[in-house]
């Protein structure tokens, strides 16, 4: 292919959230949306992947590589995934309302973190 | 009732404060327990997974066989730990989705009487149980009300 088939979103806060705005390009070989949710892949995930042309995966039935992951969509409650993913540097995504906390809050930052986000939160940036 | 499926524990079951009334409503066995729990305990904090977790969730987790929340938990609760019964007093709004999900749960020993996030469930201001592999972990309907006499 001669040109990229990947595209760029912007992902803002959405009501109550913190963070962001998360720009995120998947890239080939990092094009993971990564869905570490209940229930399988969530729609904020869903939606990344459509916009962008990432593949949405499922944290909790298939393994992948940390490098493949362009962005981590979770649901966490506030201690331990909301941490865990900004440790390892991964833009990541919550669909809760949850602000900095838990031991490894110091690691959650507005450039790699974003919450209380909603699918019409996610739009297309134009090139 | 005395039907009550209860596997054997041995001496140490018989030596803590479960009665055969209690409802069971969540049961599992420690398998495995992350590197760096530690990060967490160090807080007061209990992060567990089921056994579909990620690698670098069960990293910081102790990672447990059990899979069916058989109803939902509330404040009032017992968690049985290592034999050590803690009582719980807050739960927050997605905790029980959480555990009957993804086998996730975080416990706060804090004594806290309110969450102070979504996933939270708080149990008593009491020593951690240095956990285990091996180890049962059963949450039951509290007793307390009738254990005053």
């Amino acid at each position: 292919m001669s040109e990229n088939k990947y595209r760029k979103v912007r992902i803002k806060r959405g009501p109550k959230g913190w963070g962001g705005p998360l720009i995120i390009e998947p890239k080939p070989g990092r094009d993971l949306i990564y869905s570490v949710t209940g229930g399988g892949i969530h729609p904020v995930a869903q939606r990344i992947a459509e916009l962008t042309g990432g593949r949405p995966f499922d944290g909790f039935k298939s393994k992948a590589a940390f490098e493949e992951i362009a962005v981590a969509v979770i649901d966490c409650g506030g201690t331990a995934r909301i941490g865990v993913y900004p440790m390892k540097k991964v833009p990541t995504v919550d669909i809760y309302p949850t602000s900095p906390s838990g031991p490894l809050f110091r690691f959650i930052t507005e450039k790699v973190f974003v919450s209380g986000v909603r699918p019409e939160d996610i739009e297309l940036i134009e090139e | 009732m005395g039907e009550l499926q209860i596997p054997p524990y041995g001496e140490e079951f018989e030596a803590c404060r479960v009665k055969e009334c209690s409802v069971i409503k969540y049961q599992a066995t420690v398998t495995y327990i992350g590197p760096l729990v530690s990060e967490f305990l160090d807080s007061g904090i209990v992060v567990l997974f089921g056994e579909d977790a990620p690698e670098e969730l069960r990293d910081f987790a102790i990672i447990h066989d059990g899979h069916e929340l058989i109803e939902s938990i509330i404040p009032g609760d017992c968690v049985q730990i290592r034999g050590e019964t803690y009582r719980i007093n807050a739960v927050g709004e997605v905790a029980n989705s959480n555990l009957a999900n993804l086998g996730h749960l975080v416990l706060k020993f804090n004594g806290a009487n309110e969450v102070e996030m979504p996933g939270d469930v708080c149990v008593e201001a009491r020593q951690l149980p240095e956990i285990q592999v091996g180890d049962t972990l059963i949450i039951h309907a509290g007793d307390r009300q009738e254990e005053k006499e």
